[in-house]
Protein backbone atom coordinates (compact mmCIF):
# COMPACT_ATOMS: atom_id res chain seq x y z
CA UNK A 1 0.00 0.00 0.00
CA UNK A 2 1.86 3.38 -1.45
CA UNK A 3 2.09 6.53 0.63
CA UNK A 4 -0.46 8.07 -2.24
CA UNK A 5 -3.22 5.78 -0.95
CA UNK A 6 -2.75 6.49 2.90
CA UNK A 7 -2.55 10.35 2.22
CA UNK A 8 -5.31 10.15 -0.23
CA UNK A 9 -7.46 7.95 3.10
CA UNK A 10 -6.84 10.53 5.58
CA UNK A 11 -7.21 13.64 3.39
CA UNK A 12 -10.69 11.65 2.40
CA UNK A 13 -11.59 11.66 6.17
CA UNK A 14 -10.74 15.41 6.57
CA UNK A 15 -12.78 16.30 3.93
CA UNK A 16 -16.09 14.53 5.31
CA UNK A 17 -15.50 15.09 8.59
CA UNK A 18 -15.45 18.84 7.13
CA UNK A 19 -18.55 18.60 5.47
CA UNK A 20 -20.56 16.77 8.49
CA UNK A 21 -19.64 19.71 10.98
CA UNK A 22 -21.03 21.84 8.50
CA UNK A 23 -24.65 19.96 7.88
CA UNK A 24 -24.32 20.25 11.72
CA UNK A 25 -23.65 23.49 12.32
CA UNK A 26 -27.02 24.35 10.20
CA UNK A 27 -28.79 21.31 12.05
CA UNK A 28 -29.35 19.46 8.94
CA UNK A 29 -28.14 16.30 10.40
CA UNK A 30 -29.13 14.00 13.60
CA UNK A 31 -26.96 13.25 15.75
CA UNK A 32 -27.55 9.40 14.82
CA UNK A 33 -26.55 10.39 11.80
CA UNK A 34 -23.81 11.77 12.72
CA UNK A 35 -22.37 9.13 14.16
CA UNK A 36 -22.62 6.74 11.00
CA UNK A 37 -20.44 9.54 9.67
CA UNK A 38 -18.00 9.67 12.33
CA UNK A 39 -17.33 5.91 12.49
CA UNK A 40 -16.75 6.27 8.54
CA UNK A 41 -14.40 9.11 9.40
CA UNK A 42 -12.37 6.87 12.05
CA UNK A 43 -12.45 3.91 9.65
CA UNK A 44 -10.61 5.41 6.94
CA UNK A 45 -8.05 7.27 9.26
CA UNK A 46 -7.33 3.83 11.24
CA UNK A 47 -6.98 2.39 7.64
CA UNK A 48 -4.55 5.14 6.29
CA UNK A 49 -2.94 5.35 9.41
CA UNK A 50 -1.55 1.93 10.15
CA UNK A 51 -1.31 -0.38 6.92
CA UNK A 52 -0.33 -3.26 8.65
CA UNK A 53 -4.61 -3.82 9.52
CA UNK A 54 -4.97 -4.11 5.71
CA UNK A 55 -2.02 -5.98 5.14
CA UNK A 56 -3.11 -8.52 7.69
CA UNK A 57 -6.33 -8.50 6.96
CA UNK A 58 -5.67 -9.03 3.24
CA UNK A 59 -3.51 -11.87 4.00
CA UNK A 60 -6.03 -13.72 6.01
CA UNK A 61 -8.75 -13.38 3.57
CA UNK A 62 -6.61 -13.59 0.28
CA UNK A 63 -6.51 -10.33 -1.16
CA UNK A 64 -4.19 -9.47 -3.59
CA UNK A 65 -3.58 -6.20 -2.70
CA UNK A 66 -4.29 -4.20 0.59
CA UNK A 67 -5.84 -1.51 -1.27
CA UNK A 68 -8.52 -4.44 -2.76
CA UNK A 69 -9.36 -4.56 0.55
CA UNK A 70 -9.90 -1.02 1.42
CA UNK A 71 -12.25 -0.63 -1.64
CA UNK A 72 -14.57 -3.72 -0.38
CA UNK A 73 -14.49 -2.08 3.24
CA UNK A 74 -15.72 1.13 1.78
CA UNK A 75 -18.28 -0.56 -0.47
CA UNK A 76 -19.20 -2.68 2.22
CA UNK A 77 -20.03 0.10 4.77
CA UNK A 78 -22.36 1.87 1.80
CA UNK A 79 -24.29 -1.03 1.32
CA UNK A 80 -24.97 -1.19 4.94
CA UNK A 81 -25.73 2.37 4.76
CA UNK A 82 -28.07 2.15 1.63
CA UNK A 83 -29.60 -0.81 2.74
CA UNK A 84 -30.69 1.02 6.04
CA UNK A 85 -31.93 4.14 4.49
CA UNK A 86 -34.32 2.04 1.99
CA UNK A 87 -35.99 0.82 5.29
CA UNK A 88 -35.58 4.06 6.34
CA UNK A 89 -37.36 5.66 3.40
CA UNK A 90 -40.11 2.69 3.45
CA UNK A 91 -41.20 3.67 7.27
CA UNK A 92 -41.37 7.38 6.33
CA UNK A 93 -43.79 6.80 3.71
CA UNK A 94 -45.86 4.80 5.91
CA UNK A 95 -45.96 7.93 8.44
CA UNK A 96 -46.51 10.43 5.63
CA UNK A 97 -49.53 8.55 4.28
CA UNK A 98 -51.06 8.05 7.86
CA UNK A 99 -50.81 11.38 8.04
CA UNK A 100 -52.13 12.96 4.79
CA UNK A 101 -55.24 10.32 5.52
CA UNK A 102 -56.20 11.57 8.76
CA UNK A 103 -55.98 14.82 7.98
CA UNK A 104 -57.90 14.13 5.00
CA UNK A 105 -60.38 12.14 6.70
CA UNK A 106 -60.86 14.56 9.65
CA UNK A 107 -61.39 17.20 7.52
CA UNK A 108 -64.05 15.13 5.83
CA UNK A 109 -65.70 14.86 8.73
CA UNK A 110 -65.42 18.37 9.79
CA UNK A 111 -67.40 19.19 6.70
CA UNK A 112 -70.13 16.45 7.24
CA UNK A 113 -71.05 18.43 10.72
CA UNK A 114 -71.19 21.66 9.17
CA UNK A 115 -73.21 20.61 6.43
CA UNK A 116 -75.34 18.88 9.13
CA UNK A 117 -75.50 22.02 11.40
CA UNK B 1 -72.45 10.08 -23.58
CA UNK B 2 -71.04 6.79 -22.41
CA UNK B 3 -70.08 3.98 -25.12
CA UNK B 4 -72.82 1.18 -25.38
CA UNK B 5 -72.43 -2.04 -23.15
CA UNK B 6 -74.24 -5.08 -22.78
CA UNK B 7 -75.33 -6.18 -19.41
CA UNK B 8 -75.10 -10.30 -19.11
CA UNK B 9 -77.95 -11.97 -17.37
CA UNK B 10 -76.71 -13.58 -14.63
CA UNK B 11 -78.10 -16.91 -12.84
CA UNK B 12 -76.61 -18.90 -10.85
CA UNK B 13 -74.01 -20.63 -12.96
CA UNK B 14 -72.21 -17.29 -13.85
CA UNK B 15 -70.99 -17.03 -10.27
CA UNK B 16 -67.88 -19.19 -10.01
CA UNK B 17 -66.78 -21.56 -7.38
CA UNK B 18 -63.11 -19.87 -6.08
CA UNK B 19 -62.63 -22.43 -3.25
CA UNK B 20 -63.82 -26.06 -3.00
CA UNK B 21 -66.62 -25.55 -0.71
CA UNK B 22 -65.59 -29.18 1.12
CA UNK B 23 -63.04 -28.14 3.75
CA UNK B 24 -60.79 -31.13 2.84
CA UNK B 25 -60.02 -29.35 -0.20
CA UNK B 26 -59.22 -25.91 1.46
CA UNK B 27 -57.35 -27.11 4.62
CA UNK B 28 -54.19 -27.91 2.79
CA UNK B 29 -53.92 -24.11 1.34
CA UNK B 30 -54.48 -22.93 5.07
CA UNK B 31 -52.60 -25.69 6.89
CA UNK B 32 -49.14 -23.72 6.42
CA UNK B 33 -50.35 -20.90 8.84
CA UNK B 34 -50.01 -20.48 12.21
CA UNK B 35 -52.95 -20.68 14.19
CA UNK B 36 -52.57 -17.12 15.13
CA UNK B 37 -52.45 -15.59 11.11
CA UNK B 38 -55.57 -17.42 10.72
CA UNK B 39 -56.86 -15.83 13.46
CA UNK B 40 -55.70 -12.03 12.52
CA UNK B 41 -58.02 -12.10 9.95
CA UNK B 42 -61.09 -13.47 11.19
CA UNK B 43 -61.19 -12.59 14.66
CA UNK B 44 -63.46 -9.80 13.24
CA UNK B 45 -65.29 -11.92 11.27
CA UNK B 46 -67.79 -14.09 13.41
CA UNK B 47 -68.62 -10.53 14.89
CA UNK B 48 -69.58 -8.87 12.03
CA UNK B 49 -71.64 -12.12 10.92
CA UNK B 50 -73.42 -12.31 14.02
CA UNK B 51 -74.56 -8.24 13.81
CA UNK B 52 -75.27 -8.58 10.12
CA UNK B 53 -77.94 -11.46 11.32
CA UNK B 54 -79.39 -9.48 14.46
CA UNK B 55 -80.43 -6.90 11.40
CA UNK B 56 -83.92 -7.34 10.67
CA UNK B 57 -83.72 -5.94 7.26
CA UNK B 58 -80.79 -8.00 6.39
CA UNK B 59 -79.31 -4.94 4.03
CA UNK B 60 -76.06 -4.81 4.73
CA UNK B 61 -74.58 -1.48 4.79
CA UNK B 62 -72.60 -0.92 2.26
CA UNK B 63 -70.18 1.76 0.91
CA UNK B 64 -68.45 2.57 -2.48
CA UNK B 65 -65.34 3.66 -2.61
CA UNK B 66 -64.15 5.79 -5.50
CA UNK B 67 -60.22 6.60 -5.81
CA UNK B 68 -60.11 9.63 -8.30
CA UNK B 69 -56.78 11.16 -9.45
CA UNK B 70 -57.09 13.68 -12.52
CA UNK B 71 -60.42 12.63 -13.36
CA UNK B 72 -61.92 15.96 -13.89
CA UNK B 73 -63.33 14.82 -16.96
CA UNK B 74 -65.56 11.85 -16.09
CA UNK B 75 -65.94 11.99 -12.32
CA UNK B 76 -68.96 14.48 -12.20
CA UNK B 77 -70.95 11.87 -14.72
CA UNK B 78 -69.32 8.31 -12.86
CA UNK B 79 -71.26 9.79 -9.30
CA UNK B 80 -74.27 11.00 -10.55
CA UNK B 81 -74.46 7.56 -12.86
CA UNK B 82 -73.74 5.50 -9.37
CA UNK B 83 -76.26 8.15 -7.13
CA UNK B 84 -79.04 7.34 -9.80
CA UNK B 85 -78.55 3.76 -10.25
CA UNK B 86 -77.96 3.21 -6.75
CA UNK B 87 -79.25 5.33 -4.44
CA UNK B 88 -79.35 3.03 -1.34
CA UNK B 89 -75.35 2.60 -1.20
CA UNK B 90 -73.22 5.78 0.43
CA UNK B 91 -69.85 6.78 -1.51
CA UNK B 92 -67.40 8.57 -0.88
CA UNK B 93 -64.99 9.91 -3.56
CA UNK B 94 -61.09 10.24 -2.51
CA UNK B 95 -59.21 12.96 -4.13
CA UNK B 96 -55.35 11.66 -4.34
CA UNK B 97 -53.90 15.11 -4.52
CA UNK B 98 -55.16 15.48 -8.15
CA UNK B 99 -53.51 18.38 -10.44
CA UNK B 100 -56.56 19.17 -12.06
CA UNK B 101 -60.53 19.98 -10.94
CA UNK B 102 -61.72 17.36 -9.82
CA UNK B 103 -62.04 18.35 -6.30
CA UNK B 104 -63.08 21.73 -7.77
CA UNK B 105 -66.52 19.64 -9.26
CA UNK B 106 -67.04 17.54 -6.09
CA UNK B 107 -67.04 20.60 -4.16
CA UNK B 108 -69.69 21.89 -6.43
CA UNK B 109 -71.51 18.95 -6.82
CA UNK B 110 -71.87 18.68 -3.06
CA UNK B 111 -70.08 14.87 -3.48
CA UNK B 112 -68.78 13.34 -0.33
CA UNK B 113 -65.06 14.09 -0.99
CA UNK B 114 -62.15 12.83 0.90
CA UNK B 115 -59.41 15.15 -0.13
CA UNK B 116 -56.17 14.13 0.23
CA UNK B 117 -53.59 17.56 0.64
CA UNK B 118 -50.44 15.39 -1.42
CA UNK B 119 -50.91 13.03 -4.11
CA UNK B 120 -50.22 9.10 -2.17
CA UNK B 121 -50.65 6.43 -4.93
CA UNK B 122 -53.42 4.52 -4.94
CA UNK B 123 -52.92 1.96 -2.59
CA UNK B 124 -52.81 4.93 0.25
CA UNK B 125 -55.75 6.94 -1.57
CA UNK B 126 -57.81 3.45 -1.63
CA UNK B 127 -56.71 2.49 2.22
CA UNK B 128 -58.27 6.04 3.30
CA UNK B 129 -61.60 4.53 1.85
CA UNK B 130 -61.54 1.53 4.21
CA UNK B 131 -60.49 3.65 7.37
CA UNK B 132 -63.44 5.57 6.09
CA UNK B 133 -65.51 2.40 5.89
CA UNK B 134 -64.24 1.38 9.30
CA UNK B 135 -64.72 4.64 11.40
CA UNK B 136 -68.62 4.76 10.01
CA UNK B 137 -68.78 1.12 10.44
CA UNK B 138 -69.53 0.19 6.85
CA UNK B 139 -70.38 -4.00 6.73
CA UNK B 140 -68.96 -3.82 3.36
CA UNK B 141 -66.91 -1.43 0.98
CA UNK B 142 -66.32 -1.67 -2.58
CA UNK B 143 -63.68 -0.13 -4.86
CA UNK B 144 -65.20 1.83 -8.01
CA UNK B 145 -63.45 3.10 -10.37
CA UNK B 146 -63.75 7.12 -11.55
CA UNK B 147 -63.13 7.03 -14.76
CA UNK B 148 -66.40 4.98 -15.99
CA UNK B 149 -65.38 1.91 -16.85
CA UNK B 150 -67.47 -0.10 -14.09
CA UNK B 151 -71.44 -0.07 -13.99
CA UNK B 152 -73.13 0.88 -11.22
CA UNK B 153 -75.95 -1.82 -11.76
CA UNK B 154 -73.91 -4.95 -10.71
CA UNK B 155 -73.45 -3.34 -6.92
CA UNK B 156 -76.50 -5.04 -6.27
CA UNK B 157 -75.04 -8.69 -7.79
CA UNK B 158 -71.81 -8.30 -5.78
CA UNK B 159 -73.44 -7.27 -2.63
CA UNK B 160 -76.11 -10.37 -3.05
CA UNK B 161 -73.47 -12.79 -3.67
CA UNK B 162 -71.43 -11.50 -0.60
CA UNK B 163 -74.88 -11.99 1.16
CA UNK B 164 -75.44 -14.86 -0.21
CA UNK B 165 -72.30 -16.95 0.43
CA UNK B 166 -70.71 -15.07 3.07
CA UNK B 167 -67.81 -14.49 1.20
CA UNK B 168 -64.39 -12.05 2.11
CA UNK B 169 -64.21 -10.93 -1.17
CA UNK B 170 -66.31 -10.66 -4.17
CA UNK B 171 -64.83 -9.80 -7.10
CA UNK B 172 -66.67 -8.37 -10.45
CA UNK B 173 -65.16 -10.58 -12.84
CA UNK B 174 -65.21 -10.34 -16.97
CA UNK B 175 -64.06 -13.90 -17.54
CA UNK B 176 -66.37 -15.79 -15.35
CA UNK B 177 -68.48 -16.65 -18.09
CA UNK B 178 -66.74 -14.64 -21.33
CA UNK B 179 -63.20 -16.22 -22.62
CA UNK B 180 -60.20 -13.90 -22.46
CA UNK B 181 -59.02 -12.44 -25.78
CA UNK B 182 -55.40 -12.80 -26.45
CA UNK B 183 -53.95 -10.01 -26.57
CA UNK B 184 -51.29 -9.01 -24.48
CA UNK B 185 -52.78 -8.08 -21.55
CA UNK B 186 -54.87 -11.26 -21.13
CA UNK B 187 -51.53 -12.93 -21.39
CA UNK B 188 -50.30 -10.63 -18.32
CA UNK B 189 -53.86 -11.56 -16.61
CA UNK B 190 -53.55 -15.39 -17.50
CA UNK B 191 -49.74 -15.25 -15.85
CA UNK B 192 -51.25 -13.48 -12.86
CA UNK B 193 -54.10 -16.27 -12.20
CA UNK B 194 -51.50 -19.17 -12.54
CA UNK B 195 -49.01 -17.86 -10.04
CA UNK B 196 -51.80 -17.05 -7.83
CA UNK B 197 -53.83 -20.64 -7.96
CA UNK B 198 -50.18 -22.25 -7.92
CA UNK B 199 -49.64 -19.99 -4.60
CA UNK B 200 -52.29 -20.13 -2.95
CA UNK B 201 -54.75 -22.38 -4.53
CA UNK B 202 -57.45 -19.87 -5.71
CA UNK B 203 -58.82 -19.79 -8.95
CA UNK B 204 -59.45 -15.93 -10.19
CA UNK B 205 -60.12 -15.92 -13.22
CA UNK B 206 -59.90 -12.17 -13.43
CA UNK B 207 -57.25 -11.00 -11.06
CA UNK B 208 -56.74 -7.33 -12.24
CA UNK B 209 -60.21 -6.32 -12.56
CA UNK B 210 -60.54 -3.33 -10.36
CA UNK B 211 -64.45 -4.06 -9.22
CA UNK B 212 -63.98 -5.94 -5.57
CA UNK B 213 -66.06 -5.57 -3.15
CA UNK B 214 -64.59 -6.76 0.86
CA UNK B 215 -66.76 -7.61 4.01
CA UNK B 216 -65.94 -6.20 7.35
CA UNK B 217 -62.94 -8.05 8.10
CA UNK B 218 -61.07 -7.73 5.20
CA UNK B 219 -61.81 -3.66 5.78
CA UNK B 220 -59.91 -4.09 8.48
CA UNK B 221 -56.73 -5.58 7.12
CA UNK B 222 -57.05 -3.27 4.71
CA UNK B 223 -57.26 -0.20 6.79
CA UNK B 224 -54.11 -1.37 9.35
CA UNK B 225 -51.91 -2.87 7.10
CA UNK B 226 -49.33 -0.58 5.50
CA UNK B 227 -48.45 -0.99 1.70
CA UNK B 228 -51.53 -3.11 1.06
CA UNK B 229 -52.80 -2.04 -1.61
CA UNK B 230 -56.00 -3.49 -3.73
CA UNK B 231 -54.02 -5.50 -5.86
CA UNK B 232 -53.98 -8.85 -7.61
CA UNK B 233 -50.70 -9.90 -4.83
CA UNK B 234 -52.95 -8.83 -1.94
CA UNK B 235 -55.50 -10.69 -3.05
CA UNK B 236 -53.19 -13.74 -3.22
CA UNK B 237 -51.89 -12.79 0.30
CA UNK B 238 -55.50 -13.27 1.71
CA UNK B 239 -56.97 -16.02 -0.07
CA UNK B 240 -53.47 -17.60 1.28
CA UNK B 241 -54.75 -16.63 4.76
CA UNK B 242 -58.25 -18.45 4.40
CA UNK B 243 -60.38 -15.46 2.98
CA UNK B 244 -63.28 -16.48 1.06
CA UNK B 245 -63.60 -15.52 -2.71
CA UNK B 246 -65.94 -15.33 -4.54
CA UNK B 247 -66.64 -14.14 -8.77
CA UNK B 248 -69.35 -12.86 -10.10
CA UNK B 249 -69.46 -12.33 -14.25
CA UNK B 250 -69.70 -8.35 -14.97
CA UNK B 251 -69.04 -6.46 -18.03
CA UNK B 252 -67.26 -3.40 -17.99
CA UNK B 253 -67.11 -0.33 -20.47
CA UNK B 254 -64.26 1.25 -22.42
CA UNK B 255 -62.88 4.37 -20.37
CA UNK B 256 -64.85 6.67 -20.70
CA UNK B 257 -61.71 9.63 -20.51
CA UNK B 258 -58.60 10.28 -19.18
CA UNK B 259 -55.32 7.91 -20.71
CA UNK B 260 -54.97 4.70 -19.23
CA UNK B 261 -52.46 4.47 -16.89
CA UNK B 262 -50.72 1.29 -18.12
CA UNK B 263 -48.44 2.23 -20.77
CA UNK B 264 -45.68 -0.07 -21.97
CA UNK B 265 -43.36 0.07 -19.56
CA UNK B 266 -45.34 0.68 -16.81
CA UNK B 267 -47.54 -2.56 -17.70
CA UNK B 268 -43.53 -4.57 -17.47
CA UNK B 269 -43.01 -2.82 -13.78
CA UNK B 270 -46.66 -4.06 -13.29
CA UNK B 271 -46.29 -6.99 -14.09
CA UNK B 272 -42.75 -7.48 -12.43
CA UNK B 273 -43.97 -5.96 -9.22
CA UNK B 274 -47.08 -8.46 -8.89
CA UNK B 275 -45.24 -11.49 -9.75
CA UNK B 276 -42.58 -11.11 -7.50
CA UNK B 277 -44.85 -9.94 -4.97
CA UNK B 278 -46.72 -13.00 -5.24
CA UNK B 279 -44.01 -15.37 -5.11
CA UNK B 280 -41.77 -13.52 -2.48
CA UNK B 281 -42.68 -10.98 -0.76
CA UNK B 282 -46.25 -12.14 0.27
CA UNK B 283 -44.83 -15.41 2.44
CA UNK B 284 -43.29 -13.00 4.43
CA UNK B 285 -45.77 -10.50 5.24
CA UNK B 286 -46.98 -10.83 9.29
Amino acid sequence: MNITLRVFLVASAVAVLYFVVRKIKKSKFEASDSIFWLFFIAILVVLGAFPQISYGLSNILGFESPSNFIFLCVIAVLLIRIFSLTAKVSLMRAKLDSLVQEVALDRNEHAQQDKKA
Amino acid sequence: MFVSWHAKSLDDDAVMKCREPQPSKCTPSISGLSPHARFAIFTTRDTMNISVRDREDGDMKLLVIIPAYNEQDCIVETVSELQRATPQFDYVVVNDGSKDDTKKLCLEHGFNLIDLPVNIGLTGGFQTGMKYALRHGYDAAVQFDADGQHVPSYLEKLAEEMERTNADIVIGSRFVTEKKSASLRMIGSRLISAITKITTGASISDPTSGLRMYNRAMIEVFSTKSDFGPEPDSIAYLARKGAKIREVQVSMRERQAGESYLTFTRSIEYMMRTCISILFVQWFRS
